[in-house]
């Protein structure tokens, strides 16, 4: 068994943003998570990488610290994010006295705006409803969560850090209230393995108050569920907000060919609890509609949710400072050992996608100010990903389509030297297994072997393979012989497969009328028919 | 004035207008597509036809045995390459490698000799898309557990450039080329090629090949001394292909007129009779009256049914299409309430109110997937439901 100064559980961009930041300081960290990396709330959000303009009013600290991070974010993991900007739309309906607040607590928080011509509006985006007043562009930009959690968890191992996914932390280990280690389960064979350290970091998000739970530490998250739509193709250029207090149904935002429209909110239960519902759907696309006429029109390709970890102070009025509380409202470090008397144990709770990196910062600081490690941060200076070559970009552009090649670059960085060495070997390997996402098969078979992938999902959340319009109907067929490669890893092939049809299943379920409707009988013809997965075994 | 216009023009139009013009009817088809049948490697699904005509509503329990088996033998009077009778299941083989129950078959398909055999030969053409040698070897094994499998991986000089450049070869790609003149002469070089792995006790499986329909191509087999299996392909299949096309020759050849690209822009009704519909062809309206109307427009899939978040709607008459009162399961791949949506009709095809039973429209016949009540990928019927309620309403033209 090897010991860790410090073991974090959860692998959400809070998690790998604190397994990068202790590396980069030269202190031993393991991360466990109980899924793939960035299975949870890190990837079921709109993927929006806030200016900040969106909390001017009613939270300016937030707004103060989206900006900034903003900033950051953009130089240090530029190749997860696509900088198109956002804009805030004043309707008709909308109050003008919040305009004229937001405008006030923008220049407060250091957001740059620029007011925009609505006959420049209408030019640049011409789907957007014609009853508009006035509209203001923000630095918003759209980040991919995936590839920003794995770029981290690459960049962390380069230092040294580790990480085992499809690890669940059973339970904390202590002595004399201390913290010495946790206990651990292989979900994938079951074995139980015991991992010493000297200090636990919960980064669970929404499961964290069950994480602290396993030692009888009381711990309040309040599990905020948000429930998206994903069109099927580009609707907007940029990211497309309304001019108003944050509501539902009130953000657009683009990703490569589709779009994300968000959000709902309502507290559930646990975060398991991530079923979207009719009702949510209907009101999403009721909201939307103010933005987007005829949005009832628009091809629906799925529906899914995430469960927001809020902390309790999230919903109360005052920010006041406790001993070991740190400063901000949106999140919150709690140390338990002055809330709950364990030593070496402390929580990061709440907090925004957007502010990953800083959260990060926070618990970093804490841990190294308890080794005694003098080090500063320094994660917002080092980009995650390491300049790819220009021989490297040559060869991609030469082997692959345009678009397809920089797609696999940005995925990869230089490991997409192998993928390409494959594809110069054997030019079948550069047909697109995933002709939506443009994902080549060289490209499935390389990240199939990686160590950490053990589901066909795993290989989703890596490459986007089965994200795109066909939602998995051709390239889940395609995936099948690769996932043979490694007879051991991968669960029956028929077993895997069905596994993941039920997943991609789960999100087109409620989104089933138009023209998905009629991609489903497609899917079920083949599935069921052409294949007869659901099989016969009577010869 | 036409006798029967059919609007569709997938297996069920097809069929029902190839008997209303074999009997000597004037019939036009208009059609948008060309239907769904490249996606099923021309295989006739008829399901457990005992059990489904026992099923309340089923399109099955309301034609009935008489109309189910001589829609079943009219098709294959129409096509002798097929195989197969409407009580006992054949099997074929999955493009996986895994046999599945069928109906009627392309003679090419039939894995009978499987069963018995030792030693199976499977073929493997280099850079065929969309086939897993090594996937359908380890299924055949596990299917024919007294038989072992020796895969044959070979190249094809037709192909070089596919190779070079490193594009895929489709199905359609293979099927094509096996069927001209210079194909056939390599065929005949491949099978001996094989002569060193003793074919003649072999059984040898050729995905990519497709002999239904082409007469040259039959000959070259009839004369080997083993047995050729061919595979059903994942979508698009050259053999659901040649089946539309040999079902397009036969209604032309018999009379029929067909307008695909077409689809129906209006209809007028005279109380519950229909007399004209208005179709939008090549970007002009034209008018068409006939005595009697055939809706084949494909249910959802086929685009006869919209449903939106608020409703289903039937797209050419505005019928009011069955809803069922449940929408989906969690599993995939089993039974999914929505897909019995579908037109109510009588036990004469014509459509009714669901509640009071009453026919709404006298001279229009629903068949294929627009009826009500069944599921051709669950209940594994889909070619059957076409056939019958396409030969019955050719029947009442």
């Amino acid at each position: 068994m090897q010991d860790y100064q410090v073991v974090i559980v959860g692998g959400g961009a809070t998690g790998v943003g604190v397994l990068r930041d202790l590396s980069m300081r030269g202190i031993s960290a393991l991360l466990l998570e109980q899924g793939d990396l960035a299975h949870g709330t890190s990837s079921r959000f709109h993927g929006l990488l806030h200016s900040g303009a969106r909390y001017a009013v009613k939270d300016p600290l937030s707004a103060a610290e989206c900006i900034s991070e903003n900033i950051i974010l953009k130089k240090i993991a530029a190749h997860c994010i696509s900088d198109t900007g956002g804009w805030f739309v004043q309707s008709e309906e909308d109050d003008p006295d919040y305009v004229e607040q937001w405008l006030r607590g923008c220049a407060n928080a250091g957001i740059p705006l620029r007011e925009i011509s609505l006959s420049e509006a209408y030019w640049k985006e011409p789907l957007l409803k014609r009853n508009i007043l006035r509209v203001f562009e923000v630095p918003d930009a759209t980040v991919d969560g995936f590839k920003l959690v794995w770029a981290n968890a690459k960049s962390a191992k380069r230092y040294g850090g580790d990480y085992k996914t499809y690890h669940r932390v059973e339970r904390l280990i202590l002595e004399n209230k201390r913290i010495v280690g946790v206990a651990a389960k292989n979900l994938l064979n079951q074995e139980e393995l015991l991992i010493g350290c000297q200090v636990v970091v919960n980064a669970g998000g929404a499961w964290a108050s069950e994480i602290a739970g396993s030692i009888g530490v009381h711990l309040d998250v309040i599990c905020d569920k948000g429930t998206l739509l994903a069109f099927n193709q580009r609707l907007f250029q940029r990211v497309i907000n309304r001019l108003h207090p944050p509501s539902d149904g009130d953000i657009f935002v683009p990703h490569e060919t589709i779009t994300i429209l968000g959000t709902t909110s309502e507290i559930v239960g646990s975060p398991r609890e991530n079923q979207p519902k009719e009702e949510e759907i209907r009101r999403l696309l009721m909201m939307g509609e103010e933005l987007l006429p005829k949005i009832m029109e628009r091809r629906v390709i799925r529906a899914f949710a995430g469960v927001r970890p809020l902390h309790r102070e999230d919903s109360e009025v005052s920010g006041k400072m406790d001993e070991g509380r740190e400063v901000s409202r949106n999140f919150a470090l709690i140390d338990h050992e002055i809330h709950d008397q364990v030593q070496g144990l402390i929580s990061i709770v709440g907090g925004k996608f957007t502010t990953y990196r800083l959260m990060a910062e926070k618990v970093a600081d804490w841990v190294a100010k308890r080794f005694g490690n003098l080090r500063p941060c320094s994660t917002a200076q080092e980009k995650l990903l390491s300049e790819i070559s220009e021989d490297l970009k040559k060869q991609a552009l030469q082997l692959l389509p345009c678009a397809a090649a920089e797609k696999m670059l940005e995925r990869l960085g230089e490991d997409a030297g192998a993928v390409l060495l494959e594809i110069q070997n054997d030019p079948s390997k550069g047909q697109m297994l995933c002709e939506c996402e443009m994902v080549s098969v060289a490209e499935v078979e390389k990240v199939a072997l990686d160590a950490d992938a053990h589901h066909l999902a795993d290989i989703r959340r890596k490459t986007r393979l089965g994200m795109g319009t066909c939602q998995g109907a051709f390239c889940t067929y395609r995936a099948l012989p690769l996932l043979g490669l490694e007879h051991a890893k991968f669960d029956p092939l028929q077993d895997e497969l069905k596994r993941f049809i039920n997943q991609r299943w789960k999100g087109i379920r409620p989104i089933l009328w138009g023209q998905q409707l009629r991609e489903t009988e497609l899917t079920r013809a083949i599935y069921t028919s052409i294949l007869q997965l659901n099989g016969i075994r009577d010869i | 004035m036409w006798d029967g216009i059919i609007i569709g023009g997938g297996l069920a139009g097809l069929l029902a207008g190839i008997r209303a013009a074999e009997r000597g009817k004037k019939v036009l088809i208009v059609s948008e597509g060309v239907g769904s049948l490249t996606y099923s490697s021309g295989v006739i699904d008829l399901g457990d036809a005992e059990r489904l005509m026992n099923q309340k509503s089923h399109p099955y329990a309301l034609l009935g045995e008489r109309v189910v088996r001589s829609a079943a033998e009219y098709f294959q009077t129409l096509f002798p390459d097929y195989w197969g009778n409407w009580r006992e299941p054949q099997f074929v083989l999955t493009p996986l490698g895994s046999p599945r129950k069928a109906g009627l078959i392309p003679r090419g398909l039939n894995t009978q000799a499987l069963s018995e055999t030792h030693k199976i030969i499977l073929m493997a053409l280099e850079g065929m898309k969309d086939f897993f040698p090594e996937v359908a070897k380890s299924n055949l094994l596990k299917a024919y557990p007294q038989a072992e499998v020796v895969l044959h991986p070979f190249r094809v000089e037709a192909f070089e450039a596919w190779y070079t450049l490193g594009k895929p070869i489709t199905g359609m790609d293979c099927g094509k080329y096996w069927r001209t003149a210079s194909g056939i002469e390599t065929l005949k070089g491949v099978w001996k090629s094989l002569d060193s792995f003793e074919p003649d006790k072999a059984v040898v499986i050729f995905p990519g090949l497709t002999s239904v329909f082409s007469q040259p191509l039959r000959e070259v087999q009839s004369n080997l001394p083993f047995s050729v299996i061919e595979m059903t392909a994942f979508p698009p299949s050259d053999g659901g292909y040649y089946l539309y096309r040999g079902l397009v020759q036969k209604f032309k050849a018999l009379g029929g007129e067909l307008l695909v690209g077409s689809g129906v822009k209006k209809v007028e009704l005279k109380g519950k009779q229909c007399h004209k519909i208005i179709v939008n062809s090549k970007g002009k309206d034209s008018e068409f009256s006939a005595r009697v109307f055939v809706l084949a427009t494909g249910g959802i899939f086929g685009g006869g049914i919209e449903v939106t978040l608020e409703a289903a709607k039937e797209m050419v008459f505005g019928l009011p299409p069955f809803v069922p009162s449940g929408w989906t399961n969690s599993e995939f791949l089993g039974e999914q309430p929505y897909a019995r949506m579908g037109v109510e009709t009588d036990n004469q095809l014509r459509p009714i109110d669901s509640a009071s039973k009453e026919v709404l429209l006298e001279n229009v016949r629903i068949i294929g997937r627009m009826l009500a009540h069944w599921d051709p990928w669950v209940e594994r019927c889909g070619g059957g439901v076409s056939l019958a309620s396409g030969w019955f309403a050719g029947e009442q033209v």
